[in-house]
């Protein structure tokens, strides 16, 4: 936002530099056309303007050729009637249906995509300025802001400069150039029979009769000095321009007392040099007798006999009022804009925007009333020439139709022009303070956000009950364009200042360490509220890359994690502990990207929190093997037999080989058969010793991808005689080529061991015949499912919400910590298990574990599972 | 009981590696052997036999059961009980019934100690 209206007022001070100074219509085309490659870094455009006749011509192009124009010459989204215009935009061509007849124009001009930009002067559209693309282009809000303040100032320049084109058409004969005349001396041939001067102060003889009608005619004030600078005649347009009746008021008066005291000195300058034979210029305002000021722009030129002696002098004064005003504008419109830029305050910046306005016209004064941030009442923004009485009035009246046109166009959002206060029904509110002043007729214009929100109105007051002439109506626009910049850009900048703060608030009250990093991993900056809690000074790090101050290992996490947050512009989270003096302590780094190329990563010590979880931790870890120990005590009878099997197997065959060895022949292939189902046997028992020792070790988990299948068939092994005894009839259902989850092998069996044991038990009293337990897997997407399904007692009613808290049993052997502890491991391992009834008989446990590509993140390969643990 | 006093047997066991390894010794020792998996698969088959070796913990019928059903047929071969663990305890006589029992792993010696028993047992009764 606050970048987006620094921007914005760079363009409105490059627009200003490049159309200020020029009135020539040619050079604000060019000039047009150059800040659009400027600030919106389009090569190709145009300006257009609709004619006399109401037809949109091409004035001003690049990168057109003369067939595209005359293809398109007349094409306009708008007349020359249209009001409220705003940017239409094209972003690609061929998705234009209102276009599609000059499609083929487009593709061979190379054309892709279109802006077309209304240039608005009073509202009504004067022409357009195009922009092209070669490819689609999607605009964005604030290139089209952009273009906008461009159109405006374009729109203005153009009428500016059209009406100066009309003041030389209309005031000047063909090649009269201004005051170019005067330059060299006249040659004023005095004939010597004749008077030396006549009653009009024209000099008599032949030149007379030459020059008396351009003299007489001349638009320019011109006027004969005698060699004392008294004022011998004063032509007709002098004497009009002067403001009085005829020339004898001022025939024989000394031109110098015209002039203000100050100034005197350069008019004696100026005829001293004329005296001299040469030409004296000079350009000062003055009043006219009317008392209106006006600048004039004087050459003072001697007059001469035949002999070359200055006999008079002639003075030609030129009013360049309208010139200078343009003038003294543009400068005014210049220092707005450099002081809203330079971030003066909003109150002075807005006073010396009513001056410059106001120094337009005299007797205009100027305020310009905010909008609350309510949204329903005036603020006094600023009225430097408004009597103090009067604006104070205005200062916290809702905004309404019957307080002053201000609040009218804050309301309404259109220009309100009141020529008659004392006479309106939108001022009964403040009539009463109207009269109490000179003021007559106020005219005024909202004030819109680069949004087109509302912010405020900018009124002229006139001390005449009139409405505004066009110019005025013009000046009234721009001073509200002006102004609008000028809260926008105090707004956005308050924002900033207000977030900054803001920031500064947190920065203060957050505990954690903050590190700003440069992407290739620089320490840049940091944040500490306590200094001392730096693991290091700051002069051990700052400036230094991450690989000098942090151990390797954690480096790469860093720039693992580093390269995310740019990537994703998410944030990354990153656990680590470092081993310091004399203990091990645990952080966590929460890693954002910040200004586009730099990390930001937040760090807290959760060394407390650690210590909880991991002692948490450790207590399920020894509630989870004394569970297992428990299990193995229950089922010693079938894993003796387990392992009995095999021994007997072994003995028998080694006894058998015995027998075989008497034997002659000796029958090799046998004996060879019987050694080989020796070592299978052998490797049978070994296998059940090693499962025993894994149930029964205490030993941190090992995350792995695991085959849930594999996992559920090892079970099986080692409970298939207890099963066998217990007469349990198994059934499976293991989908082949079900995807790894990532676990600890032993956890797993557990779970799918207490699940078994669960449902054997449930079937204790069922009539053998009707027993089944029912063992499913099976995978998705995201996890896989295994279920153990049973047609025992089921679950009591309101007890399935329960039946997973520990010391809940609903039967006699064991403590009850089974299924409690079979769902702290499948929470561990980040999935869930829940129990629910069969329709017909028996209840199914069904436990979700997550794909082992699904869970890589944040689990480190060997990390255990202990850590994942929830605290509590 | 040698070698040279052949013997024709029937073991029903459910695990494979205990059948073989038992067929294999018990011909080694010059006996005549048959093997099954269940007290069902042996039943189907209705095979004579000086003596039954039995598993005790069998899928389906177990061995008492088998017993059962062949005293109450009238069959009365002599059995040899063979157990991998504590099932119903070996001490337990109202259920081993006087039929002789070794628990896994038991060698050769103990095996045809028990057979012999059960055998004499048989031709004691007879």
């Amino acid at each position: 936002m606050p970048a987006a209206t620094n921007r914005q007022l760079a363009v409105r001070l490059a627009v200003g530099r490049a159309l200020g100074r020029t009135r020539d219509l040619d050079d604000i085309y060019s000039a047009a056309l150059n800040t659009l490659a400027e600030c919106l870094d389009v090569s190709r455009a145009s300006v257009l303007l609709f004619d006399p006749d109401g037809v949109m011509r091409f004035k001003a192009w690049r990168g057109l050729s003369g067939e595209y124009r005359a293809a398109v010459q007349g094409h306009s989204p708008w007349t020359p009637e249209s009001v409220d215009a705003v940017p239409l935009l094209v972003p690609d061509v061929t998705r234009e249906p209102s276009l599609e007849a000059y499609l083929p124009v487009f593709t061979r001009e190379g054309i892709a995509a279109l802006g077309f930009i209304p240039l608005v002067s009073l509202g009504r559209v004067i022409g357009k300025f195009m922009l092209y693309y070669a490819e689609p282009h999607t605009f964005n809000d604030e290139e089209v802001q952009l273009a906008v303040v461009i159109a405006s100032a374009v729109a203005f320049a153009v009428e500016r400069g059209r009406a100066h084109e009309g003041e030389r058409r209309s005031d000047s004969p063909p090649g009269y150039e201004p005051n170019a005349s005067v330059i060299g001396p006249w040659e004023w041939e005095v004939s010597s029979d004749a008077p030396a001067s006549r009653h009009d102060g024209l000099p008599s003889g032949r030149l007379r009769q030459v020059r008396q009608c351009d003299i007489e005619t001349d638009r320019d004030c011109l006027k004969i000095l005698d060699l004392d600078g008294r004022l011998l005649y004063v032509n007709p347009a002098g004497v009009a321009q002067l403001g009085v009746e005829d020339s004898s008021t001022l025939l024989g008066r000394q031109w110098v007392d015209f002039w203000e005291e100050k100034d005197q000195e350069v008019v004696e300058e100026a005829i001293a040099r004329a005296r001299a034979g040469n030409i004296g210029r000079f350009q000062r305002p003055t009043r006219t007798l009317a008392g209106v000021m006006k600048w004039w722009d004087v050459a003072v030129m001697p007059i001469v006999d035949a002999n070359g002696v200055v006999v008079q002098f002639k003075a030609v004064s030129r009013d360049v009022s309208a010139q200078w005003r343009a003038e003294a504008f543009q400068a005014g419109q210049h220092q707005v804009l450099e002081m809203i830029a330079t971030g003066a305050p909003l109150a002075q910046v807005l006073t010396l925007l009513a001056h410059v306005i106001e120094d337009q016209y005299e007797g205009l004064v100027c305020q310009a009333l905010l909008l609350d941030a309510d949204g329903t009442h005036v603020r006094l923004g600023a009225a430097p020439s408004v009597p103090e009485a009067f604006s104070r009035r205005f200062d916290g009246q809702p905004v309404g139709p019957r307080v002053g046109s201000f609040a009218t166009a804050m309301q309404s959002g259109r220009s309100v022009i009141v020529t008659d206060i004392l006479d309106d029904a939108q001022w009964v509110a403040l009539r009463d303070a109207a009269a109490q002043t000179a003021l007559r007729a106020c005219w005024a214009t909202p004030i819109l956000s680069s949004q087109k929100k509302v912010l405020g109105s900018f009124a002229m007051f006139c001390e005449t009950s009139r409405g505004p002439c066009r110019e005025e109506l013009r000046l009234l626009e721009t001073a509200a364009d002006l102004a609008g910049a000028a809260i926008d850009h105090h707004r956005s900048q308050e924002a900033l200042r207000q977030s900054e703060e803001r920031n500064r608030a947190i920065l203060r009250a957050v505990p954690d360490l903050m590190f700003v990093f440069s992407d290739d991993g620089v320490y840049l900056d940091f944040h500490a509220k306590d200094p001392t809690e730096l693991l290091l000074p700051p002069e051990a790090f700052l400036g230094k890359k991450m690989r000098d101050v942090m151990p390797p290992l954690l480096v790469d996490s860093f720039s693992q994690a580093f390269e995310r947050a740019l990537a994703t512009n998410e944030p990354e989270r990153l656990e680590y502990s470092l081993d310091l003096s004399h203990e091990r302590r645990f952080f966590e780094a929460c890693i954002v990207r910040c200004d586009t190329d730099k990390l930001l990563s937040i760090v807290r010590d959760i060394t407390d929190r650690k210590r909880a979880e991991l002692d948490a931790a450790a207590q399920r870890q020894e509630l989870a093997h004394l569970n297992r120990v428990l299990i193995l005590a229950e089922q010693s009878g079938a894993l003796a037999h387990e392992l009995s099997q095999p021994l007997a197997a072994i003995l028998a065959n080694a006894q058998a080989a015995r027998h075989l060895l008497d034997r002659t022949p000796l029958d090799l292939d046998e004996l060879r058969e019987t050694l080989d189902d020796v070592i299978k046997s052998d490797k049978r028992a070994g296998m059940v010793i090693h499962r025993l020792r894994e149930l029964l070790k205490k030993s941190n988990a090992v995350l792995q991808p695991l085959d849930l299948n594999e996992v559920t068939r090892e079970v099986l092994d080692l409970t298939h005689s207890d099963l066998l005894l217990r007469r349990m009839p198994i059934t499976t259902a293991l989908s082949p080529g079900i995807p790894p989850v990532l676990g600890d092998r032993v956890q797993l069996q557990q779970v799918i061991l207490n699940l078994v044991i669960n449902a054997c038990d449930a079937m204790s009293t069922v009539d053998p015949a009707e027993r089944e337990l029912k063992l499913t897997t099976v995978a998705d997407d995201e996890c896989v499912q295994i279920a153990i399904s049973d047609r025992g007692v089921g679950i009591p009613e309101g007890a399935l919400d329960s039946v997973f808290d520990p010391f809940v049993t609903h039967r006699a052997e064991g403590l009850g910590l089974g299924l409690a502890i079979s769902r702290s491991i499948v929470v561990a391992h980040r999935g869930r298990i829940h129990a629910e009834n069969n329709a017909d008989r028996g209840a199914t446990f069904r436990c979700f574990l997550p794909l082992a590509n699904g869970t890589a993140d944040g689990v480190g390969g060997r990390d255990s599972v202990v850590a994942m643990m929830p605290p509590g | 009981m040698t070698d040279a006093d052949p013997l024709s047997l029937a073991i029903v066991d459910d695990d494979e590696a205990v059948r073989t390894a038992l067929r294999r010794l018990l011909r080694a020792m010059g006996h005549e052997v048959r093997v099954f998996a269940s007290a069902e698969e042996y039943e189907a088959q209705g095979a004579e036999a000086d003596c039954l070796i039995v598993d005790l913990r069998l899928p389906g019928l177990n061995g008492f059961e088998l017993r059962e059903r062949l005293r109450l047929r009238g069959c009365s071969v002599p059995i040899v009980f063979i157990t991998g663990d504590g099932g119903p305890s070996p001490s337990d006589a109202t259920a081993h019934a006087g039929t002789p029992t070794v628990a896994k792993p038991f060698s050769d010696g103990d095996l045809i100690a028990a057979i012999a028993r059960a055998v004499s047992a048989d031709a004691h009764l007879r």
